[in-house]
């Protein structure tokens, strides 16, 4: 039996190639996944290892960061660096100051869109930098740059460069050096750098305090990591701790794990669906396959082969193939995931070299999932291969389509099943969110193989629409035809398809009708036409100076301005948002806010508005004192609740007299609203705004549009990103809808044969094969994009009370999709439609 | 050599539908090489119904295939009414067998996708033209398909599954139909119907039919009778009965030897 399934697989290469493509696909992700994962994680290790090389322990500050992110920072004190010098044991000292600043282009805008600028001490000889050009910064008033930051920048030695951190006000610097890191990189991690004498380092980061970001110390010979921190220990200050280098390195690396984590995840998602898809298409071909090998089967039986014996024999070829194809998948996989790492280390994370790992999971895992998937898939094909009556052997091959009842009413059941558990995840019926979660996710995954059954029930109709589109040529009515003629077939194709553009077409949608509800609510709610804003990824909020505010007010055409100022301060011992405003009334009305209760007139220095659950919240109400200390601040003040805001998430918040704002994180505005009064020509007090702010080059005045686009572009990004799960999609659709058509083509040999005798052209018979082709592909993605738009409101119906209260139809990724299915259909066809064409045929109609 | 010279060509009045001259066709090369066909001439009058016999091996379907540009020929001359095959491309040859010759074929090969009718005017469609309404109405009723045209090819038996192939090889009045062995898979009465048929197309319509068999009393509905062996021209009766042509069989089956020693 076995060497009978050797000969029959010998006899049948190319199918079995092409079967073997999606589980090498499937496979060949999985080994990818964990390897990049395993390899970056070893590089970014690497990286890690390089901070502080050479020194034993770390001193640190105990709380860097006074509040939350971003806030001002708090440093190793001068007499803790004092003693650690004083101590027997510290060999070398070196001190580190470092934290983000914004500096100036030459094109007058902030250097460094998605990495950060940061300023350090030229003295810290904690991290190798190589002079390339010109000499360290000697004066306060001279800088040394990081290569990468000459190339971002546009500026060179001898320039100046202008920079401002959160502490200081924009200073002119001249640029003394150039300089790179140790394995001839040009940055680390991308960032761009300068570097300043220890002074400025500390008037930039600490606003001139004499204190450190950390302090490194070496120990003497023969004292170890351990003895020097149980020696240092009693010696710092409490404001600082220490730790050994190894445990800090240690602690990097696994906050850097978790980053790692995620982008492993996510690529072994892509790795699952690509499997879940070959699944299809596994099955698909051990049909097809089986169908075909009809008459042989039925004679094998007749002539005593058991039902055991069939079934045997199409495992051992589904088993053969997974291990061979999963051999290959594993092989290709690892070698793409140190492909990709070395493309991610160098252009993303720019490292010196690139440390390869290959977890032994890789390989075990891709086999496992290849021969796992393909044996299982190949068991529905095996089992009904069995139940092959012997009498078939005598029979006429060609019969009607099996009825696809039992397949369409399990598919209902199933899309049943799976369409409840989202509702019921969507719904939060379940205690954990955990739960919930894995309900509608599980139930999304259900709703797939569902719908996926419920595709052959749906292909007749769907397909005799797509294919009227062809009804003006007889070729395409005949691949039309040939489309809808075995549903199952055409159905577990389309399903490859379907998988993956319902992911992308939901994902979008959701993403869209965020965006779209986002919009929403900003044109019905926001008065203001103007925004004076900076890039919101800069690393040190973009500000402006508040007395340009005044010239604005009295610009020709502007009714209203009305400037913000920001911080996350303590109120109550809480974390809350304070605002500061030289006009809240006009600020309520641009912002379509509302006083609920009380009075603003005249917001005194003592008291405060703010919004009715952020005073619930505290157990606050009119008349009540809560006490604030800022960001900055060193001690609280009293403010009397004298207002009480509708809650409104552009008003949100606790306002304040701007008389505090010295005491905020950013002292100065980070955003105005300009009201454009009736009548006047919204360009012409655009350009009126923008020469006022022509000194303030880190902010920008933007219309509706501008400020919209800017607020969403993360929308964008991710929608991008979520495209790439399309791409791969189509791969597998592609692979799916060749083999599919293959395998029609050889069972129509004999059709093809008679067409082309009684006086089809070659061009005709490629025209009907490759309709076939793209009516399949368009019905996938037909299906896909069906499942995927009610997927998408589904999930914004459940976010509805969350805000997402428009759901918006990508129309135009949609269109895309479409495009998309039509390409799939084009390639999928290019070689079946050339062996359609050419089909003997002689060989063709004489063939029993 | 008795028989290297065929009996002459008829030279008649009415126009030939099919001429081929010294048509050699071989198949692989050195030891292996299978001569098919060997110099044959013959010529099928225009409104005749044909039939070739022969023993099984002899070139009657590479004769038929030859002639209707379906094979290649390695010598001589082939032409449907007045064009020369011969030096065709694909695609002219496609485009003449789409509109000038009609195949009947032994397994039917109708298509399973499309109806009863839309087989029969499969070849009209693939020409993107017209067929003559009238036309196919009468061979509709004639082949007695009218109840069955909307049905597929599964839901009809083998007989009437032939007769829709007979209507598609005429529904577009072709020069020449050709037919391997059209009564092959069917029963006595079915293949009664489908030779009463051909026979009725040529009277009736001026049809022209050739038809290869192995049947002798099919071969008697036929006009005339071509013998071939060993791809050759043996023998060529006019107004054939099942009897001359069992006794034409017999007498050439006798001299087969001699073809072979005169190799
Ligand atoms: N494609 C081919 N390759 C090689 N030899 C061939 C090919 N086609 C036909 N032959 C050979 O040519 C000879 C004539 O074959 P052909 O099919 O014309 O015979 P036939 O008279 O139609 O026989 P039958 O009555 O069995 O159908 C045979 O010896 C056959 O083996
Ligand atoms: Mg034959």
């Amino acid at each position: 039996m076995l060497r009978a399934t050797l000969k029959g697989m010998a006899a049948r290469k190319a199918r079995l190639i092409l079967t073997s493509l999606a589980v090498v696909l499937g496979s060949a992700f999985i080994a990818a996944a964990l390897v990049l994962t395993a390899s970056i994680r070893a590089t970014v290790d690497d990286l890690s290892g390089d901070s502080y090389t050479g020194s034993d322990v770390l001193v640190q500050p105990v709380e860097p960061e006074n509040r939350g992110d971003r806030l001002v920072r708090d440093g190793v004190s001068a007499q803790t660096l004092d003693a650690i010098e004083a101590s027997g044991d510290v060999a070398e000292v070196s001190t580190t100051v470092t934290w983000m600043i914004n500096a100036i282009g030459d094109d007058g805008k902030i250097v460094g869109a998605l990495a950060p600028t940061m300023a350090v001490n030229w003295g810290d000889e904690s991290v190798e930098r190589e002079l390339r050009d010109g000499r360290a910064p000697e004066t306060d008033g001279e800088v040394a740059v990081s290569a990468q930051f000459v190339t971002d920048s546009g500026l060179g030695l001898g320039d100046t460069v202008n920079a401002y951190s959160l502490a200081t006000d924009e200073t002119g610097y001249e640029i003394v050096g150039v300089y790179g890191y140790s394995g001839g990189r040009n940055s680390l991690s991308g960032a761009t750098e300068l570097a300043f004498t220890t002074t400025e380092a500390q008037r930039l980061v600490f606003g001139g305090e004499d204190v450190y970001t950390a302090v490194a110390a070496t120990a003497v010979d023969g004292v170890s990591a351990t003895e020097l921190l149980a020696s240092l220990e009693p010696a710092i200050g409490a404001e600082s701790e220490a730790l050994t280098r190894q445990a800090y390195v240690d602690d990097l690396n696994a906050e850097n794990a978790e980053v790692t984590n995620v982008i492993g995840y996510f690529l072994l998602g892509f790795g699952l669906i690509a499997v879940f898809v070959s699944v299809f298409l596994i099955a698909n071909t051990f049909s097809i396959v089986i169908a075909g090998r009809l008459k042989e089967i039925a004679m094998m039986r007749a002539i005593g082969a058991s039902r055991g014996q069939i079934i045997r024999s199409v495992l051992a070829e589904a088993s053969l193939l997974g291990a061979v194809a999963s051999v290959v998948g594993a092989g290709i996989g690892v070698a793409a995931g140190a492909g990709l790492t070395s493309i991610v280390a160098n252009n993303l994370l720019d490292t010196a070299g690139t440390s390869l790992a290959i977890p032994w999971t890789a390989p075990l895992a891709a086999l496992a999932v290849g021969i796992g998937v393909t044996v299982l898939s190949a068991l529905v094909p095996a089992v009904r291969a069995s139940k092959i009556p012997p009498v078939e052997a005598m029979r006429e091959a060609a019969k009607a389509d099996k009825p696809i009842v039992a397949v369409t009413v399990t598919g209902l059941i199933i899309t049943l099943v799976g369409a409840t558990g989202i509702v019921l995840g969507l719904n939060e019926v379940f205690e954990a969110d955990r739960t919930n979660l894995l309900a509608a996710a599980v139930g999304a995954g259900v709703v797939f193989v569902g719908v996926a059954l419920l595709t052959a029930w749906l292909s007749k109709p769907l397909v005799a629409l797509l294919g009227s589109v062809w009804a003006w040529s007889f070729a395409g009515r005949l691949g039309r035809l040939n489309a809808s003629r075995n549903p199952r077939r055409t159905a577990v194709t389309a399903a490859a398809l379907m998988i993956g553009v319902t992911l992308v077409t939901a994902t979008a949608t959701l993403l869209t009708s965020v965006k779209e509800s986002l919009a929403e609510r900003f044109e019905t709610s926001i008065q203001a036409e103007l925004f004076i804003t900076g890039p919101v990824t800069s690393s040190v909020p973009a500000t402006f100076d508040p007395a340009l505010m005044d010239d604005i007010r009295d610009a020709d055409g502007v009714a209203a301005a009305v400037e913000l100022y920001y911080d996350l301060a303590q109120v109550d011992g809480t974390e809350q948002y304070v605002n500061a405003t030289s006009d809240l009334q006009g600020g309520l009305e641009l912002f379509g806010g509302e006083v609920a209760d009380g009075s603003l007139d005249g917001l005194g220095e003592a008291e405060t508005a703010v919004n009715e659950s952020a005073a619930e919240q505290l157990g606050v109400g009119i008349g009540d004192t809560v006490s604030a200390t800022f960001s900055r601040g060193t001690e609280a003040h009293e403010f009397t609740v004298v207002a009480l805001l509708a809650d409104n998430e552009d008003t949100d918040g606790w306002y304040v007299d701007p008389s505090y704002a010295g005491e905020f994180y950013t002292p100065k505005p980070t955003t105005a609203l300009v009201d454009v009064a009736d009548g006047a020509d919204v360009d012409a007090v655009t350009a009126s705004v923008e020469d006022i702010l022509a000194d303030e080059p880190a902010v920008s005045v933007q219309n509706h549009e501008e400020y919209l686009a800017q607020v969403t572009v993360f929308f964008d990004y991710a929608i991008i990103a979520i495209q790439l799960l399309l791409a791969l999609a189509m791969i597998v659709a592609v692979i799916g809808v060749i083999n599919t058509l293959v395998l029609s083509v050889l069972e129509r040999t004999r059709e093809l044969g008679m067409l082309r005798a009684i006086g089809m052209t070659r061009g005709q018979t490629t025209r009907m094969v490759t309709v076939e082709s793209v009516t399949i592909a368009l019905f996938g993605a037909l299906l896909g994009i069906g499942t995927g738009l009610l997927l998408g409101w589904a999930v914004q119906q459940a976010l509805v009370s969350k805000g997402v209260e428009s759901f918006a139809v990508p129309t135009a990724l949609i269109a895309a999709y479409f495009g998309a299915a039509v390409l799939v259909g084009l390639v999928a066809a290019i070689a079946p439609a050339v062996r359609a064409s050419k089909v003997n045929i002689l060989g063709a109609i004489s063939y029993q | 050599m008795p028989l290297a010279n065929p009996p002459a060509p008829q030279i008649t009045r009415t126009r030939s539908a099919v001429t081929a001259s010294n048509v050699w066709r071989a198949y692989g090369s050195g030891e292996a090489q299978v001569v098919a066909l060997r110099d044959v001439s013959v010529q099928f009058a225009s409104g005749a119904f044909t039939a070739i016999m022969g023993p099984s091996g002899s070139g009657k379907s590479t004769l038929m295939h030859c002639l209707a540009g379906l094979d290649t020929t390695d010598r001589g001359s082939v032409l449907i009414g007045d064009t020369e095959i011969s030096g065709l491309n694909d695609k002219d040859l496609t485009k003449l067998r789409r509109d000038k010759i009609g195949f009947i074929f032994q397994q039917f090969n109708l298509l399973p996708t499309l109806t009863a009718e839309e087989n029969i005017l499969l070849p009209a469609s693939i020409a993107g033209a017209k067929p003559d309404p009238d036309w196919v109405a009468r061979i509709i009723a004639t082949l007695d398909l009218s109840e069955r045209l909307t049905h597929k090819p599964t839901e009809l038996s083998g007989g009437q599954q032939q007769r829709v192939a007979c209507a598609r090889a005429l529904a577009t009045r072709p020069e020449v139909v050709f037919a391997d062995e059209p009564t092959g898979n069917l029963d006595t009465r079915s293949s009664g119907e489908v030779l009463r048929f051909l026979r009725r197309s040529v009277d009736d319509f001026g049809q022209t039919i050739v038809m290869v068999t192995h049947d002798p009393s099919a071969a008697a509905h036929a006009d005339r009778v071509v013998f071939l062996a060993d791809g050759q021209i043996v023998e060529d009766l006019h107004r054939p009965t099942a009897d001359s042509v069992i006794d034409t069989m017999r007498g050439f089956e006798n001299r087969v030897p001699l073809a072979g020693e005169a190799r």
